[in-house]
């Protein structure tokens, strides 16, 4: 019973927490350009202000692939707090961002559709190093589930360091930051797929990033295994490190993005595979 | 759970050059810089009509953005504002009477503050969003009203007819 108060409370919280994580992402970014940076609270008076806008929604279906995309993207993040089968984990994120994709390639908008083909993209380009590191996984503790990471002695970043940096590369992917955001690019195709979605339907996708970011995060703290003060440093260099990335990288073109990932990323995570069968 | 304070709190800006010469842009972006940083009113440069409270639009319209500028203020959803943005926007500026462009901007959509200025200061900018800020709150509250009344008037209705099934009131005409 004890052991299933934290994983829930993070689990019902979890909202909550990756809005306070992406209101201090904000400040930590606009500190290190030298500016002060909105309040701490700013994503939240964001999230009240969209729900009071008039709802405007391409067609049902739409919205309904909008919301679907949280809801589904939360019962992943559900199964990675409480322990689940990290491959089940990572299909069942695979399948929100499908839905999402889906939602994309539904309207006529062509960024819309720009985007849900650059979102593709994106999971072909982190996906396969995410089974590698699952693997990586059950060669080092003898089993899929992520309950096996959390409580393993010791800590698998010493046990699986390339995999670690193959994780780091790939994270800016999955959470789309630069240099690799032309999955969302603000600026050429304003969003991509959230492009359309208004008013409270754009609020699930926004407060979807939120959940992303703790999804991501746990990810990482996976592998400090049992060790809870190094869970928190590896969280912390890894929060520091991605907006500084995020910060000083200008974004490169999807192909360039595919063939970092799958040339080096992919490389590392599976050096690191070849190495942990072999001894 | 009233929602009307959290307004003010995030408005989301959308940028629309109708044909300028870039130099209200240029001040448009120094306010999102390091010196003037409207990033702590929470104000963020989006560039999705869908999904921005108000529109800040630089430039004179010419023959070609006019069509856009309507299409993306129609995209906008409520309540929003518009702010003209330097010379050009406002009038036509140096441009007026030329064979390419309309002029001002409140010839097509409505505006609710215009900002002077060749090309505008920050602070003149920032100034000017507070004030439209101070407009969205009034608009919306006009909005409110409508819709309360409207309802009211559907009850009242309701009312009336219930009454008249009863038998209370008789038809004017038998």
């Amino acid at each position: 019973m004890n052991g299933y108060l934290l994983p829930v409370l993070l689990i019902i919280l979890a909202p909550f927490i990756g809005g306070l994580v992406y209101g201090f992402e904000r400040i930590v970014k606009a500190r290190m350009q030298r500016r002060i940076g909105p309040p701490l609270l700013q994503p939240f008076y964001d999230f009240l202000k969209l729900a009071d806008k008039r709802q405007m929604i391409v067609h049902s279906a739409h919205a309904f692939l909008g919301i679907m995309h949280f809801v589904s993207l939360w019962f992943a993040l559900a199964l990675l707090l409480l322990g689940a089968d990290l491959i089940l984990v990572i299909f069942l994120h695979l399948l929100s961002s499908a839905l999402l994709i889906m939602a994309g390639f539904s309207t006529r908008s062509i960024f819309s559709h720009l985007g849900a083909n650059r979102t593709a993209l994106s999971i072909l380009a982190y996906e396969p190093v995410l089974i590698i590191i699952a693997v990586s996984l059950f060669i080092n503790t003898g089993s899929f589930d992520a309950a096996a990471a959390f409580t393993s002695e010791e800590p698998l970043l010493f046990k699986m360091p390339l995999a670690f940096v193959a994780l780091l590369l790939v994270l800016p992917i999955k959470l789309k930051k630069s240099p690799f955001d032309v999955a969302e690019a603000h600026q050429e195709i304003t969003g991509g797929v959230e492009l359309e979605f208004s008013g409270l339907f754009f609020e699930a996708v926004y407060t979807a990033k939120w959940l992303d970011y703790i999804f991501c995060y746990t990810l990482v703290f996976l592998f400090a295994g049992s060790n809870i003060l190094l869970g928190i440093g590896l969280v912390a260099g890894t929060f520091l490190y991605l907006n500084a990335l995020d910060n000083s990288t200008a974004r490169v073109n999807y192909k360039q993005m595919l063939r970092f990932s799958l040339g080096i990323a992919f490389t590392l995570a599976f050096i690191n595979l070849l190495i942990n069968s072999l001894t | 759970m009233k929602l009307a304070p959290y307004r003010k709190k995030s408005p989301w800006i959308l940028h629309f050059n109708a044909g300028g010469c870039n130099g209200c842009d240029i001040e448009i972006l120094a306010c999102l810089g390091p010196k003037y940083d409207i990033e702590r009113f929470g104000m963020i440069n989006t560039g999705n009509p869908k999904q921005s409270d108000v529109l800040l639009i630089t430039g004179p319209v010419t023959k070609r953005t006019r069509e856009r500028l309507v299409e993306i203020y129609a995209q906008m959803p409520e309540p929003k504002v518009v702010i003209s943005c330097g010379a050009c926007a406002c009038t036509g500026g140096v441009f007026r009477g030329m064979y390419n462009c309309e002029g001002g901007v409140d010839q097509f959509i409505p505006v609710d503050v215009y900002v002077c200025g060749c090309g505008t200061r920050p602070e003149q900018i920032i100034d000017g969003v507070v004030q439209a800020l101070g407009i969205l709150e009034k608009k919306t509250r006009a909005m409110e009203e409508s819709v309360r009344l409207k309802k009211e008037a559907l009850k009242e209705g309701e009312q009336i007819n219930r009454r008249h099934v009863a038998g209370e009131i008789k038809p004017a005409l038998t």
